[in-house]
């Protein structure tokens, strides 16, 4: 992210949702970008994976312009973004397509990462079949499958109850401890802060709109993390206190 | 004597089984999940405010995951068992094996896979309400049947088509 900005525009006049955002995403990176509603965090998310250009700045990939169509990072909605009339495995076959991945292949992947969110079983399931956690993990399988290097999630928690919400967390970090499955990098919008202490390596603090970058934290605490201890609840302070 | 106990132990089975229709496997192990992060023990009160849930929505959760042998529930304290600490320490296959074992002892799902294997076909849905009504009731069936086919979709034992409404088994991934 290369001095990004963005405005949206009506009737001429400029309504600021970005000031200018630098940041950068390295190798194995788990970073959580927190701040009020409204702030443009999914604005931010849009611009990085291409559904929404920036008003100014860049935003490089590789050293490259991102394209709008970069098959190397891949999304996760709030909403599941499921289409109802699809199984789970045309669900996730459907990224693949997009890419014009061969169908045999195809099967084989999606196969394969339905397993890794630990959906086989339910292949031939549609979405109202599912709990909800399980749709979300319909929407990681094809957002994996895809094999970006970068994974985007925008609130990917926030509609699911709060035990499946932290069994999803968990089996998330699960994955991403495995470095032979894709992503290299995740990048995911929240607004609740324990859960980017929780999952994350660094935490990007915005400010109320128009967002700007208030802090960035390396959140050093081992792995698992346990959200009873003092330090944790240190970091979980030390942000909120940068919020309001 | 003996029988009417056996029938009773089967009514409460059946009821248990069906508050695993309105459960999901995520919040069974959220459960478990947050049990252990308490320290493997805590009352019902701490547990509720501790997952941010009332008792009306954690009720059925505590009650699938006693049912499943994953949580004791006695004088209103929560405890793990063996087998959660086991489920936990697993990974995600190993953790389908563990409920596979667990689900596919329960009566009911039991009586519908013999069903599926002596049938050598696939079971139409009806076919399988009529036989669970006949054990469980039929105010019951839509519930064990829904519960029937989510858990054994996620043990890999049952395949349902619901679009020809066929149910067969299925052997699990190795
Ligand atoms: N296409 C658009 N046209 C005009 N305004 C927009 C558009 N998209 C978003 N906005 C505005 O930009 C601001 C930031 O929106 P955004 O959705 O990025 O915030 P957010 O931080 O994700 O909020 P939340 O926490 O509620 O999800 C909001 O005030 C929103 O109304
Ligand atoms: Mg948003």
């Amino acid at each position: 992210m290369k001095d990004v900005t963005k405005s949206f525009f009506e009737n001429g006049k400029e309504f600021k949702v970005l000031e200018p955002l630098r940041f950068g995403l390295a190798e194995r990176d788990f970073v959580c970008v927190v701040g009020p509603s409204g702030c443009g965090k999914s604005t931010l998310l849009r611009i990085i994976v291409g559904l929404e250009p920036p008003t100014s700045g860049q935003v490089l990939f590789e050293g490259q312009p991102i394209r709008a169509d970069n098959p190397q990072v891949a999304m996760v909605f709030q909403s599941f973004a499921l289409f109802p009339w699809l199984t789970v495995q045309q669900n996730v076959e459907l990224g693949l397509e997009a890419k014009g991945t061969h169908p045999e292949e195809r099967q084989r992947i999606a196969r394969k990462f339905i397993e890794a969110v630990g959906l086989t079983g339910f292949e031939d399931a549609y979405p109202r079949e599912l709990s909800g956690g399980m749709k979300q993990r319909v929407g990681i399988a094809r957002a994996l499958g895809i094999e970006p290097l970068l994974l985007c999630m925008d609130e990917p928690f926030s509609s699911l109850d709060p035990l499946t919400a932290q069994n999803l967390r968990d089996e998330i970090l699960q994955l991403w401890s495995n470095p032979d499955l894709p992503p290299r990098a995740v990048l995911m919008v929240t607004h609740a802060i324990e859960e980017a202490v929780y999952m994350a390596d660094r935490v990007i603090v915005l400010s109320s709109r128009p967002g700007r970058m208030v802090a960035e934290l390396s959140i050093d605490l081992p792995r698992p993390r346990n959200r009873k201890e003092p330090e944790f609840y240190g970091w979980v302070d030390e942000i909120y206190s940068l919020i309001v | 004597m003996s029988n009417s106990h056996e029938n009773v132990g089967r009514a409460v089975a059946v009821a248990d089984f069906r508050s695993m229709a309105k459960v999901s496997v995520g919040q069974v192990l959220g459960l478990v999940e947050a049990i252990d992060e308490v320290g493997g023990v805590a009352d019902v009160a701490t547990i509720s405010q501790e997952v941010d849930m009332d008792l009306d929505r954690l009720g059925p959760v505590l009650a699938a995951a006693e049912f499943l042998g994953l949580l004791t529930v006695e004088d209103g304290d929560v405890r793990m068992t063996d087998l959660s600490r086991k489920l936990l320490s697993a990974s995600v296959r190993e953790r389908k094996a563990i409920l596979r074992r667990v689900i596919d002892d329960i009566p009911v799902f039991r009586m519908v896979l013999d069903a599926a294997r002596q049938a050598r076909r696939p079971l139409e849905r009806q076919e399988v309400l009529d036989s669970i009504a006949a054990r469980a009731g039929s105010h019951q069936a839509e519930d064990l049947f829904k519960a029937l086919v989510y858990w054994g979709r996620y043990v890999e034992l049952v395949q349902y088509d619901s679009r020809a409404e066929q149910l067969r088994l299925r052997s699990p991934s190795k």
